[in-house]
């Protein structure tokens, strides 16, 4: 804990936290510690990221230094100055003076933190003349096109009369932003600015910050769960865990040589998108030779039914073979309305063998959703064929499908909402063998705990409901779901997306172990390119429901063909300080260029 | 927008069809199938003791005996282009929205609906104004010092005034207020353009009555949705701006709140215009839900058919007005315009 004391004091500095403590009172219980003594400071004009994952205290915190406790049950002591002023003592309207004037917030859901029923001019003039009441609308009119103007939002003269609706999930972060710089605030703090966006939008929004870090000479403060996010934008890191920060120091540092052992743990979970398949599986499956011997069991590399990918290429039937798939939807005008065709995936095709994994990524909006719907035969697809071992499954009669249901499985995004709170895991899990006709309820129960042992869980949870698990335990489950029928093929759906970054390594590693022992196939979909590299043989880029590139995962990631594969891969955060600087510069020559051009 | 309008205005016209068709087969072809002659439907529209030849000589005029299409479009006919009732020698006139002619008061149905609806429109708009001001601000201010006192006793008495009938308010008010302190006048209604004063006093109890009702529905719908709305990601950013709490709740918070509450508020506002059938007996006037009432009791079957349907009309022209102001109130809702 030494390097987390006070540094020397720096006599400039805008925002100072001293031993900051907030805990929150509960009903029955103890009270929970959200922050136990925190202490930072943060220099005019620099930059601090704070990272932790769920739970951290870190947004307590924030939260915290806008004074935004008040009139909730939370107790805080220990100080927080902010521009010179003690946010704990002063009195409401002394903080009303300093929210928004001299630190401004910007928020992580841009899809809910914008007012939905006012246009964003009246918010952003509102930001502006709660601090200058003496301003007309006209100047502050005048400000809110500048400020929208230097956000990077086009026409923004004409814009201003927009609602919020009417932007995308980076443009309306943007405006958040420009709220934020409407009174020109010596301290912007960003909490998850970039969690709710696609890859290029937060590379976008990042560099952004940046950018107006260094030309309006404020200070920021990033909140991230992700080291990753905060590398590039930031000269000094706070690493967060369990309310109380384990390392304080230079990001290069942090990054390069962790003290803390917390620290070491978290960036070895960050998976890194220069990591191959080839070198993950090895690892993986060291870890656990290493862990078995440990635990007094012998696992040969034999042992692994997978080990070399089954499937050669050549002669057998793929598992799965998708051709030229396509699903419309039509898009109602309301009532009575003329409808519109919108096609969700167009033409995607491939060829996935049994024992391999193919990863789907692509950023919101892509079809790689749909086209695992498709595939699942969930939906029906408009055009094209899904064939499933060779058998023709692309207009199966819900009937006819339902012994193939056993044989492909699907795990979801969000295992909060994907799992019913008011049936035990035991049953959820079960659930499927009664389905597919199982009678005998003492065998289900045996193989339900069996399996939940397997994926890390303990048959002594059989009867709990969901909502004594934490996310990754959940996640856990759902696989647990998946597996319970001894499926050929999985599909995920984004299964680490909502995890923190521990989590989703143990899960990630989980189902490499079981591809190993089961032999499975999974079609792996998620929009994070370093997890799909490291766990996919083969993978499909997509863009507004094309597949743009396709290819084995090492060569897509070290040669990519396609300009957007090269962009996402150029928008990906890496954990490497000067490396992520140097990708910045890329990007903004880039956009220079492409303006230039244009 | 004009398409938004029309769109609306067609699915109004719409369900009034649909309405027309449902009421004019609970009146006259339900009846049929429960074994019902025509001659014993006559009955029900000539009134009491009727001779057979008075019965007979109704079911021809009426086309009672005729199939239940061709009656369909008689009625239909009636409404669109009125109709003539021809009684020996006499033959009645009745105009264009020909809902039917009452035989019990020997008189078209709709100029009688006519001349009660300024009563009830008095009720309405009166009693809608006190429940929508009283119950958002109860709520309002319930929801921002929710636990305090206030909160508690105010939604206590809400879940009184949701639970207590208006004939036992109406008449614990008329028996303590009006005769025991005789705080209110007893008089007959007045209309608003002979003596506004007069009208306002003998309106007031009967719009408190009614509105205490639906005002405690209101206080509580509006907590509920403000407690909602204070938690919202938009309610913290504006306070991060450094707006003053009054700013946040009213600018912020209320909007939000209300929006869901327009929609309940227009069809309160329609069926109440149908006829408040227990606060206009209970304080003796004179409106369309007296009326129907009235009619219901003497088996005056043509009124209680106009009634229902000018009831479904106001609803549905409630429902439009709301369905035109939601885009103005929420924005998000002209995407589909």
């Amino acid at each position: 804990m030494a390097s987390t004391g006070p540094a020397a004091t720096a006599p400039d500095a805008v925002v100072r936290v001293d031993d900051l403590r907030v805990s929150f009172p509960i009903m029955d219980a103890d009270d929970v510690h959200a922050v136990k003594g925190l202490s930072f400071e943060l220099p005019a004009g620099g930059a601090l990221g704070i990272v932790g994952e769920s739970g951290s205290g870190k947004s307590v915190t924030s939260l915290a230094l806008m004074g935004l406790h008040r009139g909730s049950r939370a107790r805080i002591s220990g100080s927080v100055e902010v521009a010179g002023q003690d946010v704990n003592a002063a009195s409401d309207k002394q903080l009303r003076a300093m929210r928004g004037n001299d630190i401004a917030m910007v928020f992580q859901d841009p899809m809910q933190s914008l007012h939905p029923q006012y246009t964003i001019g009246n918010q952003l003039v509102e930001a502006y003349r709660v601090h200058h009441p003496k301003a007309g609308r006209a100047t502050a009119r005048a400000r809110a096109i500048e400020s929208l103007e230097r956000v990077g939002i086009p026409e923004p003269a004409k814009r201003i009369n927009s609602y919020p609706h009417e932007f995308s999930g980076g443009m309306r972060q943007r405006v958040v932003i420009a709220m934020g710089l409407m009174c020109d605030p010596k301290v912007l703090l960003a909490d998850e600015p970039t969690t709710a966006l696609d890859v290029t939008v937060q590379a976008q929004v990042l560099d952004l910050l940046d950018e107006l870090r260094r030309d309006l000479g404020m200070a920021l403060i990033l909140v991230s769960h992700d080291l990753a996010v905060v590398a590039g934008s930031v000269d000094e890191v706070v690493v967060m865990r369990h309310g109380e920060a384990v390392e304080r120091g230079d990001v290069r540092r942090v990054l390069a040589e962790p003290e803390h052992a917390y620290t070491r743990a978290l960036l070895d979970a960050v998976p890194r998108v220069e990591v191959s398949r080839a070198q993950r599986r090895a690892q993986d499956r060291a870890d656990r030779v290493e862990r078995d011997k440990a635990a007094g069991r012998i696992t040969e590399p034999g042992e692994f039914a997978a080990f070399t990918p089954s499937g050669t290429t050549d002669g057998d039937t793929p598992l799965l073979r998708v051709r030229d798939l396509s699903q419309r939807f039509k898009v109602r005008g309301g009532l009575w309305g003329r409808s519109s065709d919108f096609w969700a995936v167009k033409g995607a095709g491939f060829d996935l063998h049994k024992g391999q994994t193919l990863g789907v990524v692509g950023e919101s909006g892509s079809g790689k959703s749909t086209l695992s719907r498709m595939v699942m035969r969930l939906l029906e697809p408009t055009e094209g064929t899904v064939e499933f071992e060779g058998r023709d499954i692309t207009h199966l009669s819900e009937r006819a499908l339902r012994p193939l249901r056993r044989d492909i499985q699907m795990v979801f995004q969000n295992p909060y909402s994907s799992l019913n709170p008011r049936v035990t895991v035991g049953d959820a899990i079960g659930t499927a063998l009664r389905v597919q006709g199982e009678r005998n309820r003492g065998e289900i129960r045996n193989q339900v705990c069996e399996l939940l042992e397997r994926v890390g869980l303990e048959s002594g949870h059989y009867n709990r409901f969901p909502h004594a698990f934490s996310g990754g335990q959940r996640q856990r489950i759902a696989i647990a779901r998946a597996l319970i029928l001894k499926p050929k093929l999985i599909i995920c759906d984004e299964p680490v997306s909502a995890l923190d970054v521990s989590t989703q390594d143990q899960v990630l590693r989980l189902l490499s172990e079981l591809q190993d022992d089961f032999g499975l196939t999974y079609i792996f979909v998620a929009h994070d390119l370093a997890v799909v590299r490291q766990v996919s043989d083969r993978v499909a880029v997509m863009r507004k429901g094309e597949i743009v590139e396709m290819g084995d995962s090492d060569t897509v990631y070290e040669n990519p063909q396609s300009d957007y594969t090269r962009s996402l891969l150029a928008a990906a955060p890496v954990l490497d300080a000067d490396e992520s600087r140097r990708l910045r510069a890329e990007r903004v020559q880039g956009r220079a260029q492409e303006q230039a051009t244009v | 927008m004009l398409t938004y309008i029309l769109r609306r205005l067609g699915a109004g016209l719409l369900l009034l069809a649909v309405v027309t068709m449902v009421t004019f087969w609970i009146f006259y072809v339900l009846p049929r199938w429960a074994g019902v002659t025509p001659q014993g439907m006559a009955a029900m529209y000539v009134g009491r003791a009727p001779t057979p030849e008075a019965l007979a000589a109704t079911v021809d005029r009426l086309g009672l005996d005729q199939p239940v299409a061709v009656q369909f479009v008689e009625f239909v006919r009636g409404l669109l282009f009125g109709q003539e009732f021809t009684f020996g020698r006499e033959t009645v006139e009745c105009a264009a929205p020909c809902l039917g002619y009452s035989f019990i008061t020997n008189s078209p149905v709709l100029p009688q609906i006519l001349d009660r609806l300024p009563v009830t429109m008095s009720l309405a708009a009166g009693a809608a104004v006190i429940w929508v001001i009283g119950g958002v601000t109860v709520g309002v201010v319930s929801a921002v010092k929710k636990g305090s006192v206030f909160d508690r006793i105010a939604m206590s008495t809400a879940l009184v005034g949701v639970s207590m009938p208006i004939y036992f308010t109406g008449l614990l008010a008329l028996a303590f207020l009006v005769h025991q302190w005789g705080l209110f006048p007893v008089s007959r209604y007045v209309p608003l353009t002979e003596d506004p004063v007069s009208w306002f006093q003998v309106m007031l109890l009967p719009w408190i009555t009614l509105a205490f009702l639906h005002a405690a529905q209101y206080a509580r719908q509006t907590r509920a949705g403000m407690l909602e709305t204070l938690n919202e990601d938009y309610i913290r950013t504006a306070r991060a701006k450094g707006l003053s709490e009054r700013k946040v709740i009213f600018k912020h918070a209320l909007r939000p709140t209300l929006t869901p509450i327009v929609t309940i508020l227009g069809l309160d506002i329609g069926l109440v215009m149908g006829g408040a059938i227990l606060t206009e007996k209970v304080f003796s006037l004179n409106g369309v839900g007296a009326y129907a009432i009235d009619a219901i009791i003497s088996n005056d079957l043509p009124v209680v058919i106009g009634v229902t349907l000018l009831g479904a009309v106001f609803v549905v022209l409630c429902n439009l007005v709301v369905d035109l102001l939601y885009p103005i109130v929420d924005p998000r809702v002209r995407i589909n315009a």
